[in-house]
């Protein structure tokens, strides 16, 4: 489809659809909302701004009355920093599109550059790194000439804007510490994603109330007798200008109100729009700051929240939980992910603890096949995926699952057993930005671990020197037979006598689910007294097969 | 007169304090909500129940305290004619001084004439303890609260602190150490070592594999660094460590003599939040700081 011309119908319909994308990724740019400070969600906030502008927008009226009357419902309903700024953009477009009933490229063109300098003008500070950089960036990316339709300018103003806010993280430090980018851009870039949607005519109606309904509550007992207001009131409001205040309101400079502000508070966001002066600052002293404006005017709304509360609600969010529908550019991509196979319930909690976002079952009895690899592979978002397979009958399996994917690039690592893979997991360097180096420390890591099995012999036999009847316990290393006795800890100790323990700082005890843990302990009791150096670590690996699994390192 | 305060971050207790004549600042955590303020809300310490409940998964948070709080400690003290004198842990380490700072500028106008001197031990837990103890020495034997000021800038960085930490998952929690290796550590016995820098942080300078390897290395610090260890007081610090302290207390005096006089301190319930159990550090006097 080509579309030369944007009427205010089409716009009105694009915004709308903006809405839609936005409120189908709100959770995913909540969740990248740790900047600057703790002010409510990003994601809600835009989505409840741009929601207000919709329902005032006339539907079916010139383009400039579309814009304008989109622009006064979202000066209304703006929320937040990033709210607000969202509502200057559009007021600086509804600007840009004065007079006119329908425009052409060129004529949008401009008028987003109005959106742009209307979004600037209106913080205080502008600080690069955010919606401001994500939307300017955008803007200029698009070549000034050139372009015939507005499919094919939207379509280089989102990968203008998806390379501007990939960028974000060198701007801003404390998004590069966070991993993540920009929030406020995230959501921009949504909205612009939906409106290029209804360009292309891929227009979907599902959206949900303004409010969140799945919010979490603010729990008010954070906020105790004895707290200390770290982080300030949010504090917002909407100002009539009173003619017996300040003259005739046409010939007041609002300025002195930004003034004022700037002075009171931070983050401030203020701008008139006719009568009317919309402000967002944060403040310790919201009283104050409400006793000193109403010398210009009277109230329509005011909103304070104590951003101290509204911090723990963001502390005891999972960050990093991942919405559905969620547009990629707004996920947070981790550089690796880890697949590992393994059996019995602790030693599967040992490797989540590790970092391990993907355990699958599996071990000597019970080989995971391709699929069950491609879809663990699935269900991680990580530039590469790294497995373990920690069996060496498992390896194969994992290599034909990576050649097989195409959406990250997995590596196996080929641990042969419980305690390569555990360990070579438990000290990746994941701030490691070269892979190939990382593969070369881990496969030095997995050669310095030692993992000695300890299981019972399902018949007689005669190995390594060693004389095994059936019922004995074995204690062996890769296939070679250490010891053999009637008692699961003596052919342990012995085992481990056979191994450079006292060379070792660190052995890992994990009892079998058929272990007695006081049998465990006996063990490890022995072989702490045994070799006082090395640090024994017992935990409950309640694996099948092995009574014993001592990993050295 | 003079009034002299320490914080309960610095591992005072009310005992201790009381031997020296200083008054508790206390510091706080919370669990559940609910938040506790040391030695006040409580007047004994019982850190195994608490390290255990640490064990248990439990995760305290901490908070600095207000400026309310601060002018309730130091008012009456202005008000009945006495200056201030508060020997604290590391400004750098919390936000809370900028609290206290606004407390007693509003005291000090209020109360013209009077005086509040402060000592930053740019430290926590064992090495304020350290400092406050020989400087309480000093106060008693005459020293006055200027020349203590003086005293605390040009000792600071000879007041070393190192110690080490069982699990990982405090200190990232805490988010307090800088320098902290990436892996995750787990149950491979990896633990970093850390130490206060001359600015007042914690760093972390290394990692060691091995609980008795570990040891070592703080015995090592003692040796390339302690200077008079045995003139001054040396302390170990643990939170619900004994059986490593009875282990690196037998090393040192291996290494340094039976003469060595050692004594324990369990780690405050504040400042253990952001470490965890099993912890164990050392605080002595040498040379300098690690730089």
């Amino acid at each position: 489809m080509i579309t030369e011309t944007l009427t205010g119908k089409l716009f009105s319909a694009m915004v709308s659809q903006g809405a839609v994308k936005l409120d189908g990724n709100r959770q995913a740019v909540n969740d990248l909302n740790v900047f600057p400070v703790p002010d409510g969600d990003t994601g809600d906030n835009m989505y409840m701004t741009l929601d207000a502008g919709v329902r005032e927008a006339a539907a079916d009226a010139s383009l400039s009355e579309v814009a304008a009357s989109l622009s006064h419902g979202m000066l209304l309903g703006a929320r937040g920093n990033s709210g607000v700024i969202l509502s200057r953009i559009f007021a600086g477009i509804s600007e840009g599109l004065s007079g006119l009933d329908q425009a052409d490229v060129k004529q949008f063109a401009a008028a987003m550059k109005s959106g742009v300098e209307s979004a600037y003008h209106a913080v205080s500070n502008p600080v690069e790194g955010t919606i401001l950089t994500v939307l300017r960036e955008g803007v200029e990316g698009v070549p000034a000439e050139g372009v015939p339709d507005l499919e094919q300018w939207f379509a280089a103003l989102m990968e203008a804007m998806r390379a501007s806010l990939a960028h974000t993280p060198e701007l801003l430090p404390v998004l590069k510490d966070a991993g993540v980018v920009d929030s406020g851009g995230a959501g921009l870039l949504c909205i612009v994603d939906g409106m290029h949607d209804a360009l292309c005519g891929r227009i979907s109606e599902s959206r949900s109330a303004a409010d969140p309904a799945g919010k979490p509550a603010v729990r008010l007992d954070d906020f105790g007798p004895d707290s200390v207001l770290e982080f300030g009131y949010c504090t917002e409001f909407l100002l009539r200008l009173q003619t017996a205040k300040v003259g005739p309101v046409d010939a007041f400079d609002a300025s002195v109100i930004k003034d004022y502000l700037d002075g009171a508070g931070d983050s401030v966001v203020c701008f008139r729009d006719g009568s009317i002066v919309k402000a967002h600052v944060h403040t310790h002293t919201p009283g104050e700051i409400l006793s000193h404006v109403q010398r210009w005017g009277e109230f329509l709304t005011v909103k304070i929240e104590n951003m101290t509360l509204q911090h723990s609600e963001v502390t005891i969010q999972d960050h990093f939980s991942q919405a559905p529908q969620q547009a990629d550019y707004v996920r947070h991509r981790l550089r690796y992910g880890i697949v590992a196979v393994a059996s019995g319930a602790g030693v599967v909690q040992m490797f989540k603890d590790a970092g391990v976002e993907e355990v699958i079952a599996g071990g000597q009895t019970m080989n995971p096949s391709a699929q069950d690899f491609l879809e663990a592979f699935d269900r991680i978002d990580a530039e590469t995926i790294l497995v373990f397979p920690n069996n060496s009958n498992i390896i194969l399996a994992a290599r034909q699952a990576a050649e097989l994917y195409r959406k990250a690039r997995v590596v196996v690592l080929p641990s042969k057993s419980i305690g390569e893979g555990y360990v070579a997991a438990a000290s990746l360097d994941r701030d490691c930005h070269d892979t190939d180096e990382l593969v070369a420390s881990v496969q030095e890591t997995m050669d310095s671990v030692q993992t000695c099995l300890v299981s019972r012999a399902i018949r007689d036999t005669q190995q390594d020197g060693v004389t095994v009847h059936e019922g004995d316990y074995i204690g062996f290393v890769h296939g070679r037979i250490l010891s053999a006795d009637p008692d699961r800890n003596e052919a342990a100790r012995l085992a481990a006598a056979q191994l450079d323990l006292a060379g070792h700082d660190v052995a890992l005890v994990l009892w079998g689910q058929d272990t007695p843990s006081d049998q465990a302990q006996a063990l490890v009791e022995r072989l702490q007294a045994d070799y006082p150096r090395t640090e024994i670590i017992p935990t409950d690996g309640a694996q099948p097969v092995y009574d014993y699994i001592i990993v050295l390192c | 007169m003079l009034t002299k305060f320490v914080d309960t971050d610095s591992d005072f207790n009310l005992e201790v304090a009381a031997e020296y004549g200083y008054k508790l600042v206390s510091m706080p955590y919370s669990i559940d909500g609910k938040t506790i303020y040391p030695y006040e809300d409580f007047t004994t310490f019982d850190p195994h129940s608490f390290y255990e409940m640490l064990r248990g998964g439990v995760v305290p948070t901490t908070s600095a305290i207000s400026e309310e709080k601060y002018t309730a400690y130091f008012e009456p003290e202005f008000a009945a004619g006495n200056d201030i004198l508060y020997i604290h842990f590391s400004r750098a380490m919390s936000m809370t001084f900028d609290t206290m700072d606004k407390a007693v500028a509003a005291l000090l106008q209020k109360y013209p004439g009077r005086k509040f001197y402060e000592v930053d031990t740019k430290g926590i837990t064992i090495v304020s303890y350290l400092m406050a103890r020989e400087l309480g020495d000093l106060l008693n034997k005459g020293m006055t609260a200027e020349e203590a000021v003086e005293w605390g800038k040009k000792e600071v960085d000879h007041y070393v602190q190192y110690f080490f930490a069982d699990d990982l998952k405090f200190m990232r929690h805490s988010g307090r150490v800088s320098g902290l290796a990436a892996t995750m550590g787990g149950l491979i016995g990896l633990r970093p070592v850390i130490h206060m820098s001359t600015e007042g942080k914690m760093e972390s300078i290394g990692t060691v594999k091995g609980r008795t390897q570990v040891m070592e290395r703080l015995v090592q610090y003692v040796e390339q660094t302690g200077l008079d260890i045995k003139k001054h007081r040396f302390i170990i610090g643990h939170t619900d460590a004994p059986a490593l302290v009875e282990q690196l207390s037998q090393m040192l005096h291996q290494r340094f003599g039976e003469d060595l006089q050692i004594e324990c301190v369990t780690t405050n319930p504040t400042a253990g939040s952001h470490c965890g159990p099993n912890g164990v550090g050392i605080a002595f006097y040498a040379r300098n700081r690690w730089k």
